[in-house]
């Protein structure tokens, strides 16, 4: 197999003594799409944050974290460098879209002067006609015209500030974009407008991209791989179509089967009760054990970690592989059910 | 009809901007009836929330009429009666809840204000905190601050509760709120309406939930209902252009996922300058003469009960006929 874009190991984040991201271990290929799914405080945001090291001053980061780039032998240890070495990776190598567009633009400023900041990050020396022209072809790539640079923020609709996210992340044509909940705040239609370019994009470009969301369907329709994090960990890893088909942990499983969908069954299912537990502080054994329908005795005792649960796929479930989910004799503590 | 629980009649809501007039209601007519569970969808912008309001009496309408069982409701008299018969939950329950207000209060205000017997108080609010699976000893007491997303939503469903209307708007109840909580919530209002026959009004922007939970569907664009039908016959087999590119928009959470598709293309126009003709023209690549000149009322299409307001449908017109 080639050599990965990206390797993340044994990657930590703690506030005090609490871990909010507690041991992810990641690859990325190059030019692969992964997915990276959970509900809020699961730690998916922060571990995006963790691999760009901009995490707030808070929250420590322990762990490796090494890019691979094309046509270059020497590998970057993101985990090693300063903050002044992240500069040079930062928007040249990776780039981040932030979700929520609308504050991560800056509000007094035209679109065109983000845009002349960005280029001449990754070329100093343009003048501002080469400046100008990439500018113009970066807005271009995402679909808008150039007069869009002239407009400031608050006169560009959400679709089309998310556009301009993804034009400034691409402008130093990274290896990487990491792109958190991209479309959440957006219609349907725009959202799939915003897909199918980061789609595009990806195709002609040939980038790797990281994209974080909640929501399962623009995962299934993006992405090549998927993980789905719960209270700081990967709980199940592997192929897109694997995973949907035949999820391997039941917090997967309960999730897919909640999620309403088009051409599934009509009417809600079960919902998983309860919620999940405050960032830092899971329960003793499983994490998943106060909420799993299928939780036994062992899940109090130990902590699973992830494990091989069919091809390409691992699941952290004491059970995993499941040959089949069992109907009946659902734990108590289920049966008793929650409140959210 | 008799069955109807609110019938909206030629509805129009408008307001002044700096652009002119906006119509964000423009000629809509619909009935909700008793204990059904009706869903209004469309993207951001096409008047869904202002219909909404329109019909609890929170805007004015400009024209039309909004007949609350077969009575036209119509000057102040009428929005207490109305208060009390329709309730409505927003999409925020962090900023609908009062910060200063205990749970116990924030559910007990709508009894006050429509003055019933304080004594009544306290057993009222207690069923209906138990209807929303909140147990009273634990969260009567608490603030705001003190509640989770979920809970929040819950407290703000027992408060529209209390007064037992008999229909509940539901505007955009769950999208703030996390994928397993979502699935809770969506079930507290499910019990309800099949245990009190209330009947709920959602208004989305997610297709796959209008699907899921919805008898009937009426999908806007623009100001107008441009397809209405049972839930199954709108989003399985649309007959409005609008609505087919709404049902391939929507991702699906399935192995395979969607694949490659043909999608609308620019944004919704501004409802200060709606296009003439069909509103919808200037973002249908498929369009004929005469879409950009005749504005289509709806008409009968695709399962009996169906209508789509596209000449497509039309014999006179429709280049297929």
């Amino acid at each position: 197999m080639a050599t990965p874009l990206l390797q993340v190991s044994d990657l930590h984040v703690s506030a005090g003594d609490k871990y909010i991201v507690d041991g992810v271990d990641l690859e990325l290929q190059h030019g692969e799409a992964l997915g990276l799914a959970g509900e809020s405080g699961c730690g998916k945001t922060t571990t995006a944050l963790a691999l760009m090291k901009l995490l707030p001053g808070a929250l420590s980061q322990t762990g490796t974290m090494t890019l691979n780039l094309k046509g270059s032998d020497e590998p970057i240890n993101l985990e090693r460098r300063t903050e002044t070495g992240m500069r040079y990776v930062r928007w040249r190598h990776i780039s981040l879209v932030f979700q929520g567009a609308m504050n991560a633009l800056d509000p007094v400023q035209r679109a065109e002067v983000q845009f002349d900041e960005a280029i001449r990050l990754h070329s100093p020396k343009a003048d501002s006609a080469e400046v100008n022209a990439r500018t113009e072809e970066l807005l271009s790539t995402v679909g808008l015209s150039k007069n869009v640079g002239r407009r400031y923020a608050h006169q560009l609709s959400g679709g089309q500030r998310q556009r301009v996210m993804i034009a400034l992340a691409l402008a130093c044509n990274p290896s990487l974009v990491i792109a958190d909940e991209p479309t959440t705040a957006l219609d349907v239609v725009m959202q799939a407008q915003v897909l199918q370019l980061l789609e595009r994009l990806r195709e002609r470009l040939g980038l790797a991209l990281i994209l974080i969301t909640h929501d399962l369907g623009v995962l299934a329709e993006t992405c090549d791989r998927i993980a789905v994090m719960y209270a700081g960990r990967i709980v199940e890893i592997g192929p897109v179509d694997t995973v949907f088909a035949n999820p391997q942990h039941p917090y997967t499983k309960r999730l897919l089967e909640t999620m309403p969908s088009i051409g599934a069954k009509r009417g809600l299912a079960d919902p998983i009760p309860g919620g999940p537990p405050d960032p830092g502080e899971p329960p003793p054994g499983c994490r998943f054990r106060p909420r799993c329908p299928y939780a036994q005795e062992i899940c109090e005792r130990d902590d699973p970690a992830l494990r091989e649960a069919g091809p390409a796929q691992a699941a952290a479930c004491h059970f995993a592989p499941w040959d089949e989910w069992p109907e009946e004799g659902l734990s108590a503590a289920w049966k008793a059910g929650a409140t959210g | 009809m008799t069955d109807a629980l609110v019938a909206v009649r030629d509805l129009a809501v408008t307001f002044r901007v700096d652009r002119g007039t906006a119509r964000a209601v423009d000629g809509v007519s619909f009935e909700w009836r008793k204990g059904e569970v009706l869903g209004v969808v469309g993207e951001s912008g096409c008047g869904k929330s202002t219909l909404a309001r329109a019909m609890l009496d929170i805007v004015k309408p400009a024209a039309g009429q909004i007949l609350l069982d077969g009575s036209a409701q119509n000057g102040k008299a009428s929005h207490a009666e109305i208060s009390r018969r329709l309730q409505m939950i927003f999409q925020d329950p962090y900023q609908t809840l009062n910060p200063r207000m205990r749970v116990r209060a924030i559910v007990a205000e709508p009894l006050k204000v429509q003055g019933i017997s304080k004594s009544e108080h306290p057993d009222r609010v207690r069923r209906a905190l138990e209807d929303v699976g909140l147990d009273p000893e634990r969260f009567s007491e608490r603030y705001p601050h003190q509640l989770s997303g979920g809970q929040r939503q819950r407290v703000a469903i027992a408060a529209a509760l209390v007064l037992e209307p008999d229909g509940l708007v539901c505007d955009e109840p769950v999208s703030m709120l996390d994928v397993s909580v979502q699935a809770q919530i969506l079930r507290v209002l499910t019990d309800l309406q099949k245990q009190r026959e209330l009947a709920l009004l959602f208004i989305t922007h997610d297709l796959s939930l209008a699907w899921t939970l919805c008898d009937r569907i009426c999908v806007m664009y623009l100001g107008r209902i441009v397809e209405q039908g049972t839930a199954t016959d709108v989003i399985e087999r649309p007959q409005h252009p609008y609505t087919q590119a709404l049902v391939t928009a929507v991702p699906v959470a399935r192995a395979g996922g969607g694949g490659r598709r043909e999608l609308l293309t620019g944004e919704l126009p501004d409802a200060t300058a709606i296009p003439s003709g069909c509103r919808f023209h200037p973002r249908w690549p498929r369009r004929f003469e005469p879409c950009d000149r005749v504005d289509p009322p709806l008409l009968a299409a695709g399962a009996p009960d169906q209508l789509a307001a596209c000449l497509l449908h039309d014999p006179e017109y429709s280049p297929g006929a």
